[in-house]
């Protein structure tokens, strides 16, 4: 009964639109569907931007600004040898099903990641964690092998669940219990997605607004329509060919920031062409990463280096790295060097990706104007991720995610038999400086570390990196309190609000 | 009707349909990709045994014959198997998806039937050659405009006419049937085109039969009120073709939804297919498929019979 | 209220059927001609000069890279009637060929062959091109090929029912009986008997064809580019409809045209051999 008369609530609220006073349950168009819920299982995107930051929440948290602070931690130390931290507990947390939230919670979450039985793709971000234990109700104490650089970048990717659900790998991925602003309350397949206010929220003031609605709407033309009459108020995590469209319509607005994730061809050293360095290099030189941007981007993005300039504190400046500079006659000349015959046959798998494939499309003309000749091949999703898993390609166009680690962005990729090294990449010099980055605790080591790896990964390493985009947020005029998160969170929400 | 025919008839119908279950499974079964992959996405870092591990949980891991005796089984039984991601049964994942798209069907019929009868009288009073090849150019313009491409340009048409308008998506007739009816009638308009130029072309031949029937002449000449004989006799004519093409109407109907949808954002079949094919869910995408090709087999079934009630010279 | 029409005025003057042959004589042509009409490359990128409108330089506007549609749309043309005319051609082939086995052998033959048929038939069209392009994988080949395959049945069952009545015709059998070959008799006897027929179910079903590769293009599962199809240039356009329509509108049109032309065709050709089925 309860459910029907907020359901009836919703309906009322929906039809008389924004003009009701109180009830506010902001719309949101998506385009893809989740394949599930639960946090330590699906950590596709589509899923991530619905339950990050809303309804889950983790130790720590990753701010607008990219820097990681205190979440469901209120603070933490780190013993001298960097291998032992105690966590304290936010007081006053409960679950979405009324519980509270304890230190056995935390454990049983770090627990239920590294459990071979749930299979979670997050068990690596815990790899480095020994033991954790609940010293009391609001204490919990975590003991690391070995130091840890990324650690608490790391734990901001491990939601906290409810111990009950630490042997249950099915319930959550429907029915999402967290202890985020929002709590879960509907799901219909292809429709929609509902949160609404968590009304015990821990935070004082928030969430402004009654509920979200994920609505999922395939076609892209129809989502911008949708927030240009108004149907919709956000469109989150849009690029920048729809920001472009919607740029000065009467009532829309447009947030932006740059992209964590890159645009990148991959290419497979462990067969011709590609496992001759000179060709790899002579692809950086053959590609015109300007006229990508330009073209694929429509302007909105910047050429790529191995780390984003989102990430000041690291990121190595593109000017630094020669191979940078456009010219075909380069490549050929690299191309002759490595004595393989031209034009280079190569087909390149495309990831079936709007934007990757209008920088495919690009990429195959410069390449092509430089010594190559590039076949497309853009499978569907399924096919492309069987392919470029079982290292079934000669270079593939892909996005990559990144983080606001370089740890994050380097160690899975680089390393020799790297999890998602399928470029079948070593290098035993990256190798070591992988180990250094992600042990040394010392900021100005790592600082060395990563840079002289930057160097080597632009020109010479198993991955051409292309661009990095502008993200973009569009929303209706009059919200106020989003913030654009470059990973995509969408976290701000809390903070959200359609001003009167 | 006889017995025999009935029987015949019903003995066809199951060897398609064990046909129809058999080519559901294969064809699934040898689609590239892999679900857990799928699953974890393309940046997920995991081990080749952690994925055997959920391979093996969701039954993937099994020889053919025994994954398709499986479910087969299961099918005759009620059970169309669990959509592999979100655990539930299949059933409901269809239950959940097929008023849309009954609801997008029907009232594309509806509109398609409803304004056929005006249009194709009116097309069979137009006389003269221009006339004539004017219409069938028109009509076979209806029957070849392609439905998605026309509702991208009312969509268009819409945002630039209207720009405040809210007729995206879906919500059931249930909660709010005036807001139902709007979002669907684009996408309703969009699908029914073909139906309406091909139920006038219909209705106009059968218009001009009956103008030339002696009795129509006759009763003319009696000063019997002519229009509705005319009518009843037409209308009449034009019943059996269009019983026989309500079942090409329906696959048609089935096919542009999966489409239109897809432009309308409507959570139908069409919708829920496209959804399990992109994340391989391979037991809803068969129960998905068959039981839509089923739907299919049954219209038809039953046109044929009516067909053969309405015609008694159909015996074979 | 008009009299009662004179049987004469039903009668299609052959003008419109000539008229009707020569727009798809026309278009065949400037499809296969592309190459020479089109004033641009399909390919060629210009970033400066995207998602124009029409104009004199680009007589119906640029794509989001700059490729001049108009060209894209001669060429894509070209494309669309090669898949479709490819896919029913192969439908024709495999399909014919079965029907005529079907109703020259009758028997175990006719009765497998046709039940397979059934079952393919009994699939919604677009639910099983969709199903053998997930299993073939997406492109201009395999989406001829599952509308190939979607069509066969079609053209079995076209063919098999009026070769039976061939078949058993006098003068097959006496064909037959001076020791002509099978073959001989099918493709000497049963098949010019059936061209007409088959002429008309061509050219509505590549109508048809027409639509559904614009279709899958659409849903991502057809054509891939850069090659320009006219379902995929309507699918890349569809995105920067609020931008810059020209592409989809355009694009839309010339798949309206082309499956229109192959159409109209097919109607007043069946008119012209049976008046009475209009």
């Amino acid at each position: 009964m309860k459910r029907l008369i907020s359901t009836a609530a919703l309906v009322a609220a929906m039809s008389v639109g924004a003009s009701a006073a109180g009830a506010q349950v902001l719309e949101l168009a998506v385009a893809d569907s989740p394949a599930g819920l639960d946090p330590h299982i699906v950590t596709a995107f589509t899923s991530f931007q619905v339950v990050n930051g809303t309804v889950y929440e983790a130790l720590t948290e990753v701010g607008p600004d990219l820097r990681i602070r205190p979440s469901l931690a209120e603070s933490w130390e780190v013993s001298d040898d960097g291998t032992t931290y105690t966590f304290t507990l936010r007081e006053g947390v409960s679950f979405h099903d009324g519980s509270a939230m304890t230190a056995e919670d935390v454990v049983a979450s770090i627990e239920r990641v590294k459990a071979e039985a749930i299979g979670s793709p997050l068990a690596s971000r815990v790899a480095a964690v020994a033991s954790a234990r609940a010293v009391d109700e609001r204490t919990v104490e975590v003991t690391l092998s070995e130091p840890s650089a990324p650690f608490l970048t790391q734990l901001a990717s491990i939601a906290v669940v409810p111990s009950e659900f630490e042997g249950d790998a099915e319930s959550l991925q429907q029915q999402p219990v967290g202890t985020g602003p929002f709590a879960f309350e509907e799901w219909q397949p292809n429709n929609y997605i509902l949160l609404g206010a968590n009304e015990d929220y821990w935070r004082d003031g928030v969430p402004k607004l009654d509920g979200v609605r994920f609505n999922i709407v395939p076609e892209s033309a129809t989502r911008q329509v949708g927030i240009a009459s108004g149907q919709y108020q956000m469109l989150p995590n849009i690029d920048a060919a729809t920001a472009l469209q919607l740029q000065g319509r009467p009532g829309v607005a447009l947030q932006d920031t740059l992209e964590l994730s890159y645009t990148l061809l991959g290419m497979n050293t462990s067969k011709p062409p590609f496992d001759d360095p000179l060709v790899r290099q002579a692809v950086n030189y053959a590609l015109d990463r300007e006229a990508i941007v330009q073209a694929a981007l429509f302007g909105s993005g910047v050429a790529a280096g191995p780390l984003s300039p989102a990430l000041e504190a690291w990121a190595r400046d593109v000017s630094e790295f020669p191979c940078y500079q456009h010219s075909p006659e380069k490549a050929r000349e690299l191309l002759a060097e490595a004595g393989v015959e031209t034009p280079v046959k190569v087909t390149m798998l495309v990831l079936p990706r709007q934007d990757i494939r209008d920088i495919a499309q690009v990429a195959q003309a410069q390449l092509n104007a430089a010594g190559f000749e590039v076949e497309l091949n853009i499978p569907e999703l399924g096919t492309f991720v069987q392919d470029w898993r079982n290292s079934n390609f000669d270079i593939f166009a892909s996005a990559n995610a990144g983080s606001v680690d370089p740890d994050d962005f380097f160690y899975r990729a680089f390393r020799s038999g790297g999890s998602t090294n399928v470029f079948k990449y070593s290098d035993p010099r990256v190798d070591e400086l992988l180990e250094t980055g992600r042990t040394e605790l010392d900021e100005a080591a790592r600082k060395a570390a990563y840079d002289e790896l930057q160097g080597i990964l632009a020109c010479e390493g198993p991955v051409a990196h292309v661009a990095y985009g502008q993200l973009y947020t569009a929303t209706r005029e009059g919200l106020t309190g989003f913030e654009i998160i470059a990973n995509r969170s969408l976290s701000t929400l809390a903070e959200t609000s359609t001003a009167q | 009707m006889r017995r025999s025919y009935l029987l015949s008839r019903l003995t066809d119908l199951v060897v398609v349909l064990f046909g129809v279950s058999v080519i559901t499974f294969l064809m699934i079964r040898l689609v590239p990709g892999d679900a857990v992959a799928i699953m974890l996405g393309a940046n997920a870092e995991v081990t080749p045994e952690r994925m055997d591990e959920l391979r093996a949980r969701i039954g993937l891991d099994q020889p053919i014959v025994v994954q398709y005796l499986d479910w087969i089984g299961g099918v005759l039984t009620g059970d169309l198997g669990q959509s592999l991601w979100t655990r539930r049964p299949a059933i409901e994942e269809i239950a959940g998806h097929i008023w849309p798209t009954i609801q997008l069907a029907t009232l594309s019929l509806v509109i398609g039937a409803a304004l056929a009868v005006p249009l194709g009288v009116l097309m069979a009073r137009l006389r003269g050659r221009g006339w004539e090849v004017g219409l069938q150019i028109g009509s076979v313009a209806g029957l070849t405009v392609p439905s998605f491409w026309l509702g991208i340009m009312m969509i268009l048409a819409l945002t630039t006419l209207a720009p405040g308008v809210q007729m995206l998506g879906y919500v059931p007739f249930s909660q709010d049937p005036l807001g139902n009816l709007a979002r669907l009638i684009l996408p309703a308009i969009a699908l029914a085109l073909p139906i309406l130029a091909n139920l006038a072309r219909l209705v106009r031949s059968a218009m001009l039969d009956a103008l030339q029937q002696d009795y129509i002449r006759t009763a003319r000449a009696k000063g019997v009120s002519e229009r509705s004989i005319l009518y009843k006799h037409a209308l009449r004519n034009a019943l059996i073709p269009f019983v026989t093409s309500v079942g090409i109407m329906t696959g048609y109907l089935l096919s542009g939804a999966i489409v239109v949808e897809q432009v309308f954002a409507i959570p139908g079949l069409g919708r829920l297919l496209l959804g399990a094919i992109a994340e391989r869910n391979y037991p809803l995408l068969q129960a998905t498929i068959l039981l839509v090709t089923v739907v299919f087999v049954a219209v038809n079934f039953v046109v044929d019979l009516v067909y053969a009630w309405i015609d008694p010279r159909v015996k074979t | 209220m008009a009299t009662a029409a004179p049987a004469t005025a039903r009668r299609r003057p052959p003008t419109v059927l000539l008229v009707a042959g020569g727009f798809l004589a026309a278009t065949v042509l400037v499809a296969l001609a592309a190459p020479l009409v089109a004033p641009y490359d399909p390919l060629a990128q210009s970033v400066m000069a995207r998602l124009r409108g029409p104009g004199a330089a680009h007589l119906l506007g640029t794509d989001q890279f700059g490729r001049d549609l108009l060209s894209r749309i001669l060429y894509g043309l070209r494309a669309s009637l090669a898949i479709s005319f490819g896919a029913v051609g192969l439908a024709l082939l495999v399909g014919g060929t079965l029907g005529l086995i079907s109703a020259y052998y009758r028997g175990w033959t006719e009765r497998i062959v046709m039940r397979v048929m059934d079952v393919l038939f009994a699939f919604p069209v677009m639910l099983l091109a969709i199903g053998i392009i997930a299993v073939l994988g997406p492109g201009a080949t395999t989406t001829a090929a599952a509308i190939a395959i979607v069509y066969t049945p079609i053209f079995a069952r076209l063919l098999r029912g009026p070769a039976l009545v061939v078949a058993t015709s006098d003068y097959v059998l006496s064909a037959r009986s001076i020791g002509a070959s099978d073959a001989r008799i099918i493709a000497l006897h049963i098949l010019p008997n059936l061209a007409s027929v088959v002429l008309v179910q061509m050219s509505l079903l590549m109508s048809t064809a027409i639509l559904v590769e614009a279709s899958l293009s659409f849903l991502g599962l057809g054509t891939q580019p850069p090659t320009p199809s006219l379902g995929m240039m309507l699918s890349e356009g569809r995105n920067f409809l609020l931008l810059s329509p020209w592409s989809a509108v355009f694009s839309g049109l010339a798949i309206l045209f082309v499956a229109f032309v192959l159409n109209f065709f097919g109607d007043v050709l069946r008119d012209q051999l049976d008046p009475r089925l209009r």
